[in-house]
Parts: C-alpha cells; structure tokens; sequence
C-alpha cells in the first residue's frame, strides 16, 4: 500500500514537473552519441538542454536526431555544434582519442560504459542527472523504475523451472546470465539455456547449435531479432524445430525494436514483455 | 593387347588410383563420424537400423536431427570442401603460384560485398537471398577481372593483378557498408569467418548441381591441364591450346569456388592446404589427382566442422578458424618434407 502511494505520488510529480531550466554552470547544450543515454537524458528532464543526439537515437521522438555517428564518432562534427557536454559510450571507435581530443577543445565529456547489471543502467542514470543538474529528477525516473519492475517480477512469480532461449539473430547467437540482457532473465528466475555455452564467450555472447536447442528444448524463445524481420513463423518452420515446446505452444514472442539492446526507462517495457510471456506459458 | 596394358601402367606412373581408394575410404569413415557425433550423439548402430527402416532405431527427435540437420550438414561441408580444393589446384596449376588459392580473382572479395549487401539492406528482407547475392558477387568481380586484364589468359600475371584490384575495390566497398551498418557487424563478422550453420537440404541440392557441373569439367580437361606446366609453345606442339584450356579451367574453378562461398561464406585454407597436401605425400604434380585432392578435400572440411560442433559444444566455433589452426602447420610440416626431399 505505502509503495502504491510513492508510486502514485511520483507520477503525479513527474506529470507536473515543469521543465526547469538549468541552473548556471549546468551544460546547455549536450550532444548524446548513445541512444541510451538519449532515453536518459529526455526522461530526467534534461531533453531542453540536448541540442544534437546520434543517427541511432530514435527515440523520444522529440530527441534532436543528426547524422553523428555514436559508432565512429568525428571530433569535428561533434564540436561544430559548440557543445559544452558530450556522452560518448566507451565502446566507440578509438573513445580514449575522441574523449581527449574533445577535452582539448574544452568541451567536457561524459563517457558511459555499458551496464552490466541493473543497477549499473540506474547509476548511469544519476551520474547523468548530476552531471546535468537534473539529480532529483532522475532519483525520481529510478525509484518509479525500481516500483514498476519489482511489481512486474512479483506477478509474474513461478514455482517450476522455465526454460528459455533469447536469440540474438538467426545464426543462433544469444546472451547468457552474465550479461545484462541475461540478469533480466535471471530476475525471474527463468533457465536460460545459453549458460550452458558460457564458456564459448567470455562477454557473454555464444553462438548456439541448433541441435543443442532442440535438446534444451525450451518453453519460450525470445526474437529480438525481429526488428530484422525474422517472424515466429519462420522460426517454427527451421529443419527439427517443429518438436521445440515453445514451437508446439507458440510461445515465441517477438520482443519489440531496440527494447532489449537499451538500457533506459523503457527497460520497464522490456520486463513486460517478459511477464507477459511467462503468464501465457503457464 | 598389348598397347592396352603398357597404356594402363603409364597411367599408374603419373598416379597411382589406390590413392585414390584410400581417400574415398578416409571420406566414409570421417562421414560417419561427422553424423553421429555432436550435442545429440546418435550411435551408429541405431543409424543403420533407422535407415534401413528395422525396429530399435533412433527416436523421433534423433531421426529429425540425423535428417534435418547432421546429414545436410555433412554433406555441404564435403561438397564444399571438395570444390574449395579442387579449384585451389586449378588455380595452382593455371597461374603456375603454389600460393594461388581459390579466392585469389577476387572471388572471395566480391561475395563479401554481395553479401554484406544482402545482410545490411535497410528493410532486412534481403537476408533470404544472401547466397545468391554472394554467388553473383563473386562471379561479377572475377568476371570484371577478366575483362579488365584484356588479353584474357595470354598472360595469366595481368589477370592476376587485375584480380587482385578489382578484390581491393570490392572490399573497400564491403567495409564502407559494413561501417554504415554497425548493428550488422556481428553476422558480416561470421558470415567471413565461414560457417556451415545455415546448411539444409535445399542448399545441399543447389549447390551439388553447380559444385559437380565445374567438377566434371575440371576432371575431364586434368589431362591438358598438366601441359600448362609446359611453356604455351611445348603445350601448342602436343596439341593443347593452353589459352583454351586456362580459359575453361578458371570459369570452371570459378562457378565452384562462387558455389561454395555462397553455401558457407569465407573458409580459408582449405585450397591451398589440401592440394599441397595430396602432392606432397603422393610426390605427384599430375592434375590426375585433381579427384583425389576433392576427395580429401571434402574429408578435411568434414572433420574440421565435426571439431566446428563439439570443440565448444554446445556453442558453435567458426570452421574457418579449425581450417587454420590445423591447417597451416600441417601444411609447414608437408612443405618442410617437400623442400629436404628436394634437396
């Protein structure tokens, strides 16, 4: 109950909240290179100050979309836009030259690593409310994160293992418990048959054969590929998959576009889909 | 009568057909192997009784993974490997470099590209057709090759180049697309490294046509091929036109090589492994051996994709790092015997 009324007061705050402009000395003009960090930005109410986000950041839709590329970023591009803040993830092509290339032309850079575990994505989301002096707007995106997540994982409860595959694209790569798409999982307790492949990859990542998931045969199989167009239809119809649980009781579900390869607000969504799916597997 | 037997033993001087026996024998064997093991192992006995239809044999789910997926898998990784080898010593023998492998004309580097279209096309619908993307991609650049190099096969070195330029244009392109797209990063990434994962019966149909088309014609012209090893006007007076012959030769190797490419991507080494292999130990330069070179061939691929699919079972390792890894000092050891023998 008392959660409830934190949740409720919260979305009210965050209805009412008039965009507060930043105080002196906070960055005015941001450029995001992670549409990640773009999902942040814009949630925390830091939107106003972000004049220019990457060629991959489509969402909010508001956000400012340019051609920069978050991938290989171009110094020069980036400071013919007069920034005072850039977000570079640290995964970028040379980030460590940009990063420093930029801080000569006094530009500061904010540099993200991709989370390994929730609570990295939500540290990520304070680190970015201070640097752009929007931190108690952003406890507030965490804490109704934090409510809606553990009220998603309560529902969706079971008592008996779930086997499930996540699959990456249709060369069978997918993602084990230790990354961050696999903590998701592990939140609800589901079996996630990569684990047994771990070995393969240390990021995480194994390609797996389509024998050994026939094998494991598990009860949902998760397509965040289907932004590439493979359908649970065309996963029905692979060579001896037909026996597959999840095939027989078509539990394949097709995860939405770019959902589970951002780790901002809408992981909430991401969890959704998740207990949805468990609930119709039961 | 006797021209006939004194024919029959010339025959066994330039190659020796037990050879021959033996690899096809090493080819059953690596077969069965490569059936029966993996993440599910079927045992072989249980095999035999399945296809001979007798009771106590494989369960529904192991006659599904036996048909659907060891068999064709098997077979493409032999009909690949057979035709990656053959062409390689056609290239060998045509451009008279041991160092000619079948991506030399820029082959290799033209499927890329077809390739990476298919995989980074914006709408993603393309993806489906990536073999045939691959296939034209490589016949186009060897084709464009040809045609650049102008006096065709008169000289084999200015097709080489030509090849080589053409090669390093496609592949400026491949890695422009392949920058513009990085999500798609990872399946160009495999696709590359090779891979024998998307093998199913209808690949196996598609490509055993065009793989035993080029084989046949390889095969049948072995004989003029070894007057290549000949100055073109020795050739001329024992009445081989080596033009024609080169000609037939890289057209051939080269709809073999585009067949495999597009079946599974890029598996190096087993070209230049193979051949050289197969010589070295049978002391014969003949292209007689050319069935043998695919028999063997074929074998290698086979039990480089068994390691492929138990190595890191139950991921998948990409066959073209086992084709390396095993192949290249395999190879150093049969060239160090070659060059002491030499001496």
């Amino acid at each position: 109950m008392f959660k409830k009324i934190i949740g409720a007061v919260s979305v009210l705050v965050l209805l009412t909240t008039v965009p507060s402009y930043a105080a002196t000395g906070d960055p005015k003009r941001i450029i995001s290179l992670s549409p990640s960090a773009t999902e942040d930005l814009f949630a925390i109410g830091a939107g106003l100050q972000v004049i220019a986000v990457d060629d991959l950041s489509n969402y909010p839709t508001s956000a400012p979309i340019t051609k920069l590329s978050a991938f290989t970023p171009n110094v020069e591009a980036i400071a013919a836009y007069q920034p005072d803040l850039v977000v570079l993830n640290a995964n970028a092509t040379k980030a460590q030259d940009i990063q420093s290339a930029l801080e000569k032309l006094k530009i500061k850079v904010f540099v993200e690593h991709a989370p390994n575990t929730l609570a990295d994505a939500y540290s990520e989301i304070t680190a970015l409310g201070t640097a752009t002096g929007n931190l108690s707007k952003a406890q507030m995106v965490i804490s109704e994160m934090k409510l809606k997540i553990s009220k998603i994982i309560a529902t969706a409860k079971r008592h008996k293992p779930l086997y499930i595959f996540h699959e990456l694209d249709n060369t069978l790569y997918s993602a084990t418990s230790t990354t961050f798409i696999g903590h998701v999982y592990a939140d609800f307790k589901l079996v996630n048959i990569a684990d047994k492949a771990a070995k393969a990859d240390d990021a995480g990542y194994p390609q797996l054969q389509s024998e050994y998931i026939i094998k494991t045969n598990p009860q949902v199989i998760f397509l965040s590929d289907a932004q590439d167009g493979v359908t649970p239809a065309a996963v029905a119809k692979r060579a001896g998959w037909s026996g597959i649980s999840a095939v027989k009781k078509h539990q394949i579900v097709a995860l939405p576009k770019d959902i589970p390869s951002r780790w901002g607000p809408r992981l909430v969504d991401f969890y959704q889909s998740i207990a949805t799916a468990i609930g119709s597997a039961n | 009568m006797l021209v006939k037997k004194r024919g029959k033993q010339e025959l066994r001087s330039i190659w020796d057909w037990r050879i021959t026996a033996v690899a096809a024998f090493l080819l059953v064997i690596i077969g069965l192997l490569g059936i029966s093991f993996g993440p599910i192992n079927l045992a072989f006995d249980q095999i035999f009784k399945t296809i001979l239809g007798l009771p106590n044999g494989l369960t529904e789910q192991e006659r599904s993974v036996l048909i659907d997926l060891r068999l064709p898998r098997v077979l493409l990784a032999a009909l690949v490997g057979g035709a990656l080898a053959t062409s390689g010593a056609v290239y060998q023998t045509v451009f008279r470099n041991p160092l000619a492998d079948p991506y030399l004309l820029g082959a290799a580097s033209g499927a890329g590209l077809g390739a990476t279209i298919a995989i980074t096309n914006a709408h993603g619908n393309l993806y489906g057709l990536l073999p045939v993307f691959a296939f034209c991609g490589a016949i186009l650049a060897v084709l464009v090759g040809f045609f650049i190099s102008g006096k065709f096969f008169a000289e084999p070195n200015s097709l080489l180049l030509s090849g080589i330029a053409v090669g390093s244009f496609a592949t400026a392109i491949q890695t422009y697309l392949q920058q513009r797209h990085s999500a798609s990063l990872r399946p160009v990434y495999s696709w590359i490294l090779g891979e024998l994962t998307a093998a199913s019966w209808r690949v196996v149909a598609w490509s055993s046509i065009y793989i035993f088309i080029a084989l046949a014609i390889l095969f049948a012209i072995s004989k003029q091929l070894d007057g290549l090893a000949l100055t073109d006007e020795e050739a001329y007076s024992l009445g081989v036109n080596p033009n024609q012959i080169r000609v037939i030769a890289v057209i051939a190797a080269t709809l073999a090589t585009a067949t495999a490419v597009a079946a599974s991507g890029l598996i190096g080494f087993v070209g230049i492994v193979v051949p050289h292999l197969v010589r070295g130990v049978s002391h014969r330069v003949t292209n007689r051996a050319l069935p043998t070179i695919a028999l063997v061939g074929a074998g290698f691929l086979v039990l480089a994709d068994l390691g492929a699919r138990t190595l890191l079972s139950p991921a998948e390792l990409p066959i073209g790092v086992i084709t390396a890894f095993v192949g290249a000092p395999f190879f150093l050891v049969v060239l160090r015997r070659k060059r002491l023998v030499n001496q």
